[in-house]
């Protein structure tokens, strides 16, 4: 008996009763969605839990196994492997606190049950994408992700920012998402199966141009979802117009779960025995390196805090992606396992960090009214509490050693300097520009204070809560980042390399 | 310039995607006999089984149904998500706090 399929079941209940549990009025829709997703915590937790103590839980929807009278699947699994329950459990993790703190950030909106109802599928979406293991059902789940986020980035309907940002991630996300659905039509055209793992048997039996054509436009839709660089662009705009609970959750969960954990997933589990992973893996190398640079760079010069903060989530992204493209050039060595479990780890942190960053500036906003970093100086005299979060996040994400941004990073740089030393160099600056912005800001926070911010005070409760679960979080985390590191990661970074595993365990029939 | 390369990049994009639906490297078209049961085995599965297992006459909701069942689900979830949306979109605009 598994847990794993209240992970999907609970949200699906919660966002589809919403509109109904919010004729009660009063406060029922928020206490709802607070129930509900601390509920898909627990099960997220059980799951995590699960996977780590028995291996690789592969489930049949509608059978026992998923082969019925055949010799191959014909049913929809989930498969859940290391990396899986860990994105799982950061999903629902972050989820949570994003919804508590919507309830004193959202209290001026309007539309408050459409919100939670959006809020709630979006993390279904997300969970969906983690555990499934079909790569229609993949696509299915990875439309339900950003339909729901389309709708949260226009949500504030009366800023003309909102409505702009929202058109433009409607418009260029469609085309992003149409091209992976094309990689899955060709794909099952030449292979005549949709689940991952048999795909990845029939593929390595016999691996054809139409494989390698599917390929590309995947890593095309993927890393236009995961915001890499030439194509950053949505991201820019998307993250600073939508309320900062919801960037919270684009930020550290959305562009993660649909690029960066889809992108392992596609190339590792489906693409591995029968493609290149040299040529993939430096691909995905140039991207990085290039949205690395980009990205941190534009974060230097930006004068609104959260498109600074967005710019800095390209950035990071590159590291990521660094990391992983290392981990498929390197398939195999120590330095590839290291640069992998690097990338994993710094997913895990980046989803912290900057869901802790971006509901700062969700407070910042909410107090001022003003997202301007010219007219925020001298926060800390007023907002003590939220420019300490902010100061905690800000030294993770830039890597200071005693907290969790540290080892991540270490691992990417380690690995990336043994790999290739330019690569190394480049990382090292896209550091530098990173730690010249975050500088920048916190000078702006401990100067002189300005006029507009004399009448300011730290928010209520449900804000400070969420930001200091995650700031406790960091610290923690940073006390034990090289027994994290050996105990989850680089386990996880090695059952995504076993491709012979993730197999068996599907055709073992789970 | 841009405008060039995009169109550029479309023709590469629309070149590789003729290559991959050219019969002799990619994939072909009207399955028969042998290439029936080689590429199409799955829907050979539904179609020999679907009736005895899962009840229905129809192939097509015996799958969307009950083999598939899920996909549907997500798709009734991407129509609903898709409601919410645009009726949160399209609510009034808050008014200042002066004219309520």
């Amino acid at each position: 008996m598994t847990w794993l399929p209240f992970l999907i079941i609970i949200p699906l209940f919660g966002a589809f009763s919403m509109p109904i549990v919010s004729l009660i009025g009063g406060k029922a829709k928020e206490a709802w969605a607070t129930i509900v997703s601390f509920a898909t915590l627990i099960v997220g937790i059980d799951v995590f839990r699960e996977v780590w103590n028995g291996g690789t839980i592969v489930y049949t929807l509608g059978a026992k196994n998923p082969f019925g009278k055949a010799t191959f699947p014909i049913r929809i699994v989930w498969e859940v492997d290391k990396f899986g329950a860990i994105m799982v459990l950061i999903v629902t993790f972050v989820s949570f606190l994003a919804i508590i703190y919507s309830i004193e950030y959202m209290k001026h909106d309007t539309g408050l049950e459409k919100f939670y109802t959006l809020i709630l599928i979006l993390e279904l979406g997300m969970l969906g994408i983690a555990i499934t293991g079909d790569i229609f059902n993949f696509y299915v789940f990875l439309e339900i992700m950003s339909i729901a986020s389309y709708a949260l980035v226009a949500f504030r309907n009366d800023t003309w920012e909102g409505i702009e940002a929202g058109i433009k991630y409607m418009f260029v996300g469609s085309l992003a998402s149409s091209f992976i659905l094309l990689g899955i039509t060709l794909l099952y055209g030449q292979y005549g199966t949709l689940t991952m793992g048999y795909l990845a048997v029939k593929m390595s039996e016999n691996p054809t141009i139409v494989a390698k054509i599917a390929l590309a436009l995947f890593l095309g839709g993927l890393l236009f979802k995961s915001g890499a660089s030439p194509v950053h662009m949505w991201l820019a705009d998307a993250h600073p117009a939508a309320p900062s609970s919801i960037s919270a959750m684009l930020s550290g969960l959305v562009i993660k779960i649909g690029g960066i954990y889809a992108m392992a997933r596609v190339v590792f589990s489906i693409f591995s025995p029968a493609v290149n992973l040299t040529t993939v893996g430096w691909i995905i190398i140039l991207f990085a390196c290039i949205t690395l640079i980009v990205g941190n760079a534009m974060a230097v010069v930006q004068e609104d805090m959260k498109r600074l903060l967005a710019y800095s989530s390209v950035g990071q992204i590159g590291y990521i992606l660094l990391g992983l493209g290392i981990g498929m050039v390197a398939y195999g060595t120590k330095i590839g396992e290291v640069a992998l479990a690097g990338a994993i780890y710094h997913t895990v942190n980046h989803a912290i960090m900057k869901a802790l960053l971006f509901l700062v500036a969700g407070a910042v906003i909410h107090e001022l009214g003003t997202r301007n970093l010219n007219e925020l100086s001298g926060l800390a005299k007023t907002m003590p509490k939220t420019s300490f979060a902010f100061l905690v996040g800000a030294a993770a994400i830039v890597g200071m050693p005693p907290l969790n941004g540290f080892a991540s990073k270490w691992l990417i740089y380690e690995s990336s300097a043994l790999f290739n030393p330019i690569i190394g160099a480049i990382a090292i600056i896209g550091t530098a520009f990173c730690t010249a912005a975050y500088v920048r800001v916190l000078f702006t926070f401990f100067g002189r204070p300005s006029e507009k911010v004399m009448n300011a005070k730290d928010p209520g409760i449900a804000m400070l809560l969420p930001m200091f679960i995650l700031v406790l979080a960091i610290v923690v985390m940073g006390f034990f980042p090289w027994q994290i590191s050996d105990k989850f990661m680089v386990p996880a970074a090695r059952a995504l390399w076993d491709v012979m595993g993730y197999i068996a365990s599907l055709m073992g029939g789970g | 310039m841009k405008r060039a390369l995009g169109f550029l990049s479309l023709l590469v994009i629309f070149a590789g995607l003729m290559l991959a639906l050219t019969p002799k490297y990619g994939i072909k078209f009207g399955f028969g006999g042998d290439d029936w049961l080689k590429y199409r085995y799955t829907d050979n599965y539904y179609i020999q089984h679907g009736v005895e297992e899962v009840g229905g006459n129809n192939i097509v909701t015996d799958i969307v149904f009950d083999y598939r069942g899920y996909d549907t689900l997500g798709e009734a979830t991407v129509l609903f998500t898709a409601i919410a949306g645009a009726i949160a979109l399209l609510r009034p605009w808050r008014r200042e706090k002066n004219e309520g």
